[in-house]
């Protein structure tokens, strides 16, 4: 009936088919990442093979796994952008929110197999929701107003987020690292004060919190390798000379010696430009640009250490950092801010020299170094430990947190359970397949610790029951444990966001009964 | 409470991948072992472009191998780790983590979840990295027997390892030279390997290889117009700009209209250069030293002539990033403008000269008795071929390596195999003392250890497994130096015969392989993206 109006090669599937289609689609991709959740949870391999780029990288986070794969399918792609929007939001849970969904579809399958409208399942599943938001909100606990409690809560969450990583091993050490970077922030949203380096060789537990800025440079020839109290000019300006920018310009000479003056007079200009830049009174020159031989004796003349080819990243975040601008023009000196730091100086890490810049104007700036045995474990453990930074300092927006360990999951289901009991309806089968759901979540991480997981989330589910509403799992020793005494802690905000995006987007899937596919645009086909 | 929790039942996917790492990392690891120790062999590589290469040299094997397997590449990066962190002990690190996973594979067999195996790893390797530092002794920069000591061993399983007697004192000078004296040799913490030079230059062989407290530079000075060869009380110019006719950064034209107009160009030109020549040799400069330039010509014909004619020695071609260094060695500033020429800006050295060396008659530049500001070093290497010579190259920096790790950690520990054995008979008796998954995997851990005395021991020609049971009975007796004398065929103390490794190159190993190897337990799925 479709193709009378619909243009050719367009594809349609319709109802059973349909929601069929989604559900795999999302159970298959909640599937795949399901086994990287908890602390004893499984990494992938993930190997590129474009024509450019065969490299390989591993991974735990759930995020890099579902941006990088490739998929066609409606629904599985939604998963990927709820993980998506996790990970920009919060920086963490984002396999949470996809396992959550993929659950909750599984379950939304049996109940449209008993003949259970999907809008009836949906409005039991807002009132589920409902229900274990509140759930959630009052098992929330807020440290915000006592500092050093404040911290301790901060030290756990990110050693809660680091236990799933590579990190795990050494999560203690690590997210101290974190808690200190994020404390040095001192609430300031700009994750880019805290820079990341990463140098092959050393072990994980070689790395280190460096007070100021590290810059992957060198100095230029026979200038200063050490400034004290710099005055640092950034700036992106081409250093050698000033071409003429017109196209096609030429000079018409009649003897060499009118070249060798014009010679002249280019590298005058040079000069001058480079005495404007001195003009401005700094010692410290950084630019984005190479700087030729020329300038850079120029500046080793006046003792002013110049550094050429910082890369854009680096300029832009030395200008956050040292509070400085990035200037292009040197005609008015009055109006640039120059960045200041107490020191400069050359640091050995590893093989490398890299510069640093220590005591900086603002004084959030910080970078970890992070060593380990190979680029893999390198790019991992930056993945493990942005998703730390990036929850904690959510945490610090929003002070409250919550016990993890499947602790809060079985403490929404238990209330779900309760609101059941008193709904009448078709609903009540909604709501209790969606407390069902959120009782997978701790038997999952269970199964990747290869624990028996029907026994742990019944006795979890009991220990629950008696009162007992800190207990959670303790995946150490395969038992369930209180966690607040283990000190497995989550972010509020965290959990709040999994919980809400994972049941809007299974809803949203739940409700469609047509895949409509546009034909894909020919393409002209080359000769 | 759970009865039995411990049971693993992992997916049928996830058993496939994670045994076909194991396969690939553990071929890896057989690839290269045979090139362990003072008897290992050499591989010959042929690379794409059909150069060809010969070394023993883990690191250098490895990265050249071209690996598709995703966990192979791991191994790879663990060997070129090593490389940085230590600089030896590279084909140790990935014996050791094939080792190691050939043990995990039996621990997963065994139901064992691989997270608890990563875990009771780590541990391991705690352990084991205590033990090395318990037998390890301390060593003092200043005792140059003892590093050279060590440097021999580092050597031993070198294409090289003839020269040893030559090479180790050289490879220890110049980076003692680098550190300066006693003093600021007992604060160093790291030491930075660029600032001694490799030159390389065929022929002789590499018993000509020399230390120069000084600069060398890989070719003869420039002597197209003559020119004098050999200066004493050098003055040093570096220039980096161009003795050659002016040239515009924009396009220029010499509108030549007629006959007379031409020969005045020549003659201006000629004034100019003249011009310049005398800039220098008014600074005093008796050498100038000439960037290399892309966008004209850094010299010519006419240049040279002058300079000879005012008895500069000059040598060309210079490349940009070795200004630094010279300048450094030399204690001079480049000097980018004509107009910058002065006295000051000048290097000085003692003797300045065309050197042929013994051999093959090629020349090269000498700077020396130079003040050497920035403590630098240059090693003059010499071999009979370029395969040689590169091997010559990999092994000193090896060597140098080994000084360097000694700086950053400062103890030595027994050599051939030694160190392997008593870590792995403590390991075992801390895994009787415990009980549970740990026991079992700290067990197959002090197993995997064994990999290294048994591998060397089996490269010697020897009976493996006579020797590594030999070498546990005598370290249960207390012997902890007692190691594999290849030399001789038989087990003895290693601290006697002076076999000793710096502490850093064997704890390191030990982590870095371990890091790798719970990681590789970790993945249970391989996904292909874009």
């Amino acid at each position: 009936m479709e193709q009378a109006f619909m243009e050719q090669g367009t594809t349609v599937d319709k109802g059973e088919n349909a929601r069929l289609a989604s559900f795999v689609g999302a159970i298959a991709i909640a599937d795949l990442v399901k086994t990287t959740l908890g602390p004893k949870g499984m990494d992938k391999i993930l190997q590129r093979v474009s024509e450019q780029d065969q490299s390989v990288s591993v991974t735990n986070d759930g995020a890099t796994i579902l941006r990088s794969i490739n998929i066609d399918n409606a629904a599985a792609k939604v998963l990927v952008d709820i993980a998506k929007v996790q990970d920009d939001e919060v920086g963490d849970g984002t396999t949470t929110v996809a396992v959550l969904c993929g659950e909750l579809l599984r379950e939304a399958e049996k109940l449209v197999a008993q003949r259970i409208h999907p809008q009836t399942i949906s409005a039991g599943w807002r009132i589920a929701r409902q229900c274990a938001r509140e759930a959630l909100e009052a098992s929330a606990v807020d440290n915000g107003a006592d500092e050093t409690k404040f911290r301790d809560d901060l030290f756990r969450i990110a050693r809660t987020t680091l236990s799933s990583k590579l990190l795990t091993h050494q999560k203690d050490y690590f997210a101290n690292l974190a808690v200190d970077a994020v404390m040095r922030l001192k609430g300031s949203p700009n994750l880019d004060h805290i820079q990341v380096l990463k140098k092959a060789g050393g072990q994980l537990r070689d790395s280190y919190l460096e007070d100021g800025f590290l810059l992957d440079k060198s100095i230029g020839v026979g200038q200063p390798h050490r400034v004290e109290n710099a005055k640092i000019l950034i700036a992106n300006t081409s250093m050698d000379t000033d071409k003429i920018k017109i196209y096609g310009s030429r000079v018409r000479v009649d003897s060499m010696q009118k070249v060798a003056e014009i010679e002249e007079a280019e590298k005058e200009k040079m000069r001058a430009k480079c005495g404007k830049i001195v003009a401005h009174g700094c010692n410290v020159f950084i630019n984005r640009q190479l700087i030729y031989n020329l300038p850079e004796s120029i500046f080793a003349e006046k003792g002013i250490m110049a550094i050429e080819h910082a890369d854009f990243d680096g300029v832009e975040r030395l200008a956050a950092v040292t509070g400085g601008e990035v200037v292009s023009t040197f005609d008015r000196p009055d109006l640039v801010t120059l960045g200041e730091c107490k020191v400069i100086e050359e640091v050995m890490i590893g093989e490398d020299k890299v510069i640093r810049l220590g005591g900086c104007k603002s004084g959030e700036a910080c970078t970890i170094v992070l060593r380990g045995a190979s680029s893999h474990v390198l790019d991992e453990a930056e993945r493990s430990l942005h998703d730390a930074l990036c929850i904690l300092q959510a945490t610090v927006k929003e002070p409250r947190s919550v016990y993890g360990g499947g602790c809060t999951e079985i403490l929404m289901a238990s209330s779900i359970d309760r609101r059941v009991d008193e709904t009448p309806g078709k609903k009540a089968l909604a709501m209790s397949a969606f407390a069902r759901a959120l009782r997978e979540l701790p038997a999952i991480v269970a199964d990747n610790g290869g624990y028996d997981s029907a026994e742990l989330v019944t006795q979890l589910r009991a220990a629950h029951a008696a009162g007992n509403t800190t207990f959670g799992l303790d995946m150490y020793n395969g038992t369930i444990g209180d966690m607040q005494e283990l000190g497995v802690m989550e972010s509020y905000k965290s959990k709040l966001a999994a919980l809400l995006s994972a049941s809007e987007a299974a809803e949203m899937i739940l409700r469609c009964d047509d895949i409509i596919k546009a034909a894909p645009r020919q393409r002209e086909p080359m000769y | 409470m759970v009865a039995d929790g411990e049971t693993f039942q992992e997916r049928a996917k996830g058993r496939d991948v994670r045994t076909s790492n194991i396969v690939a990392a553990k071929a890896v690891a057989n690839a290269v072992r045979t090139s362990l120790g003072p008897r290992g062999m050499d591989k010959l590589m042929q690379l794409p472009s059909g150069e060809v290469l010969i070394s023993n040299d883990g690191a250098t094997i490895l990265s050249k191998m071209n690996v598709l397997h995703p966990a192979a590449k791991m191994l790879v990066e663990l060997s070129q780790s090593q490389d940085i962190e230590a600089g030896d002990g590279t084909t140790t690190v990935v014996v050791i983590a094939g080792a190691l996973l050939e043990s995990c594979g039996m621990l997963l067999s065994k139901g064992i979840h691989p997270a608890a195996i990563a875990s009771s790893f780590v541990k391991a390797v705690e352990s084991a990295t205590k033990v090395l530092e318990d037998m390890s002794r301390p060593v003092d920069l200043n005792d140059r027997e003892a590093l050279i000591n060590a440097v021999h061993t580092c050597l031993s399983s070198k294409v090289v390892s003839q020269n040893s007697d030559l090479l180790a004192p050289i490879a220890v000078d110049s980076v003692l030279g680098v550190l300066g004296d006693a003093e600021d040799r007992s604060k160093a913490t790291n030491v930075d390997l660029r600032d001694v030079r490799m030159v390389r230059q065929i022929g002789g062989t590499v018993d000509d290889t020399e230390l120069v407290n000084g600069l060398v530079f890989n070719k003869g000075s420039t002597k197209s117009a003559g020119g004098p060869a050999q200066i004493e009380n050098a003055k040093i110019a570096l220039i980096q700009f161009c003795l050659s006719a002016p040239k515009t950064d924009m396009d220029n034209n010499v509108v030549v209209s007629d006959y007379a107009a031409m020969d005045r160009i020549l003659r201006d030109e000629r004034k100019f250069i003249l011009g310049l020549c005398k800039k220098i040799k008014k600074s005093g400069a008796n050498v100038v030293l000439i960037q290399k330039s892309i966008l004209r010509d850094a010299y010519n014909e006419l240049s040279l002539h002058f300079l000879a004619k005012m008895g500069i020695l000059v040598v060309t071609d210079i490349e940009r990033p070795d200004v630094e260094f010279i300048c450094r060695t030399l204690g001079c500033s480049p000097v980018a403008h004509p107009d910058g020429m002065s006295p000051d800006k000048l290097g000085t050295a003692a003797h300045v000269g065309d050197v042929a060396l013994p051999g093959s008659g090629h020349k090269v530049v000498k700077f020396t008795g130079v003040k050497n500001p920035g403590r630098t070093m240059t090693v003059l290497l010499r071999g009979s071929n370029d395969l040689v010579l590169a091997e010559a190259d990999r092994s000193v920096h090896d060597a140098q390596c080994v000084v360097r790790s000694l700086v950053k950690k400062r103890a030595l520990i027994a050599g051939g195999g030694a160190a392997e054995i008593e870590a792995s008979l403590r390991l075992r008796d801390m895994a009787l003392g415990t009980t549970g998954v740990d026991s079992y995997c700290m067990k197959a851990f002090a197993d995997a250890l064994e990999a290294i005395p048994y591998t060397l021991a089996e490269n010697a020609g020897m009976r493996p497994v006579d020797i590594v049971t030999e070498l546990r009975r005598r370290h249960a007796a207390g012997d902890c130096g007692t190691g594999i004398d290849v030399k001789r065929g038989q087990v003895s103390d290693m601290y006697e015969l002076d076999v000793v490794q710096p502490l850093l190159v064997s704890t390191s190993a030990l982590n870095l392989s371990t890091e790798t190897v719970c990681m590789l337990l970790k993945i249970d799925d391989l996904v292909v993206v874009q």
